[in-house]
């Protein structure tokens, strides 16, 4: 944050107040991933539950701060790194908000998933991409809040090990699917929230990128290496 | 990418009406402005911005001689007019202000009437012939002022008795009668109210699809609106000079940001 105060020092509550928000946002959707993973892996439906309905809150947030925004855009016409940050906040809320509704549809299934017979170790694994993805989340914020490009560098680097999870995962499913079509159920919606998990990272490298362009007045220019080779993967795994 | 650019954004030209070298200016012992080189692009409204006492105002005011008024004020270095050194012993500081006109802060119509005013500059540098090339002359510049149509049929009238907007723009009609090539302005909005400065505004960007129009502003929304250029001036430094967007969205030197986002006045 810009440690220049302004002349007006309601502008300074202004964006101090927007900024608050997002990371009251971030971390009830952190916690959403977490629990929502946990709530598969350990049939917890009363967990998944309160996930489900924790999902309000984060979608009140992201309309409280796009208002904000617009009314700071309106009445403080901000300009340079305030403009930048009026713009940003926008982006990384409705960022947040996808991955809001990821954790809830997880939380969803997780629901279904509980009704049937676990599939290997598998929901182990998702949890463990979750965990992976709820950090990569928490640094893209902290890089946010503390303007930190170099963390935000490391965010982008990083989501390749989660598209890497999402790439075995997606083997591993395919193989129960092969072995035994009464997996099949059960192992399409555990595709589906790897899947989502996995798009939940791209969300995490986008609000990284929104920290470079915040600081830099420019979105990074080499282009993102993308590690999700599922989308070229043939039956028997090969690709 | 960059053909998807907004083309009014543009500036018609890119040749240099305006070239300003180390440009120093003295009050006395008071150091004004200190190596002020600049680049004026012709065809192009150039906003100077930044608090008071920043210098601004006297670089304006260099760029027409008019500092020659003032006791004990010195200017060194060099500002060339289309390769012209302005500051040459041989120009004439009359002939020069009819080259680069100027509109003050408040309207200051001479005390006569509309149709004098205009006609007052081409009618003392003997820019016309005959009374039917002059009311031709008051005549385009009303109307590229766009005050042809309000004073048409009141050409006779004082143009003290105009409203502030109509004022202004008279003076500017005034200014761009004797066809300069620069027309430099000195917050030439700060008495009007906000429908006469949208007027004044629109006008100033239609001035430039035949001058270079230099204005100098302490609204910085109002350099964002009506220049392609902007200047920002800070303890008699030209701290930073480019596109108007660029300044707006992402200056390059932090004063520049301070300024413009409201943390140093």
């Amino acid at each position: 944050m810009q440690s220049e105060k302004h002349i007006a020092s309601a502008f300074d509550r202004d964006l101090e107040a927007i900024q608050a928000m997002i990371m009251k946002m971030g971390g009830l959707v952190e916690a959403a991933i977490l629990d929502a993973a946990q709530a598969l892996e350990s049939r917890d439906e009363e967990l998944a539950e309160r996930v489900r309905a924790a999902d309000r809150a984060v979608d009140a947030l992201e309309d409280q701060i796009n208002t904000e925004a617009a009314r700071l855009i309106a009445l403080r016409a901000p300009t340079a790194g305030d403009l930048r940050t009026a713009l940003t906040v926008i982006k990384i809320a409705a960022s947040l908000e996808r991955c809001g509704d990821y954790a809830k549809n997880l939380a969803k299934r997780s629901t279904v998933l509980a009704q049937m017979s676990p599939i290997g170790d598998t929901a182990g694994g998702i949890r463990r991409m979750a965990k992976a993805v709820e950090l990569l989340l928490k640094d893209a914020l902290d890089a946010y809040i503390h303007r930190d490009i170099e963390l935000a560098e490391d965010v982008r680097r990083r989501d390749r090990e989660v598209d890497q999870m999402y790439n075995s995962l997606f083997r591993v499913f395919l193989t129960h699917m092969l072995e035994d079509p009464r997996n099949i159920t059960a192992c399409m919606h555990l595709h589906f929230i790897a899947k989502n998990i996995e798009r939940m990272g791209d969300h995490a490298t986008g609000i990284a990128e929104q920290v470079i362009y915040l600081v830099n007045g420019a979105m990074p220019e080499e282009p993102r290496v993308k590690g999700d080779i599922t989308s070229v993967t043939l039956l028997d795994g090969s690709q | 990418m960059n053909d998807m650019r907004i083309a009014e954004r543009d500036v018609d030209s890119m040749e240099s009406k305006i070239t300003a070298r180390k440009v120093q200016v003295f009050y006395g012992q008071n150091h004004a402005l200190k190596d002020v080189d600049v680049d004026i692009l012709d065809k192009t409204v150039t906003a100077f911005i930044g608090p008071s006492g920043c210098g601004k105002s006297t670089f304006l005011r260099c760029l027409n001689r008019m500092n020659d008024t003032i006791d004990g004020c010195s200017v060194k270095g060099s500002i060339k007019l289309d390769s012209e050194d302005i500051y040459d012993p041989k120009v004439d500081p009359v002939q020069l202000r009819a080259k680069v006109g100027m509109v003050f802060q408040k309207p200051n119509p001479f005390p006569k009437s509309i149709y004098d005013n205009v006609a007052y500059g081409p009618k003392i540098h003997g820019l016309t012939r005959n009374k039917a090339e002059l009311d031709e002359v008051v005549e385009t510049s009303l109307r590229k002022a766009a005050l042809w149509n309000e004073a048409k049929d009141r050409l006779q009238s004082p143009g003290t008795g105009l409203s502030g907007g109509q004022q202004q723009r008279l003076c500017i009609a005034r200014a761009i009668a004797t066809s300069p090539e620069v027309l430099l302005m000195d917050e030439p909005c700060s008495a009007l109210d906000p429908i006469a400065t949208a007027q004044v505004e629109e006008l100033i960007d239609e001035l430039r699809s035949q001058f270079s129009v230099v204005i100098v502003t302490h609204s910085m929304q109002q350099a964002a609106r009506v220049s392609q250029r902007t200047a920002f001036f800070h303890l008699g430094n030209l701290v930073e000079y480019g596109e108007t967007g660029q300044i707006f969205t992402n200056p390059k030197d932090p004063r520049t940001e301070s300024y413009i986002t409201g943390r140093i006045g």
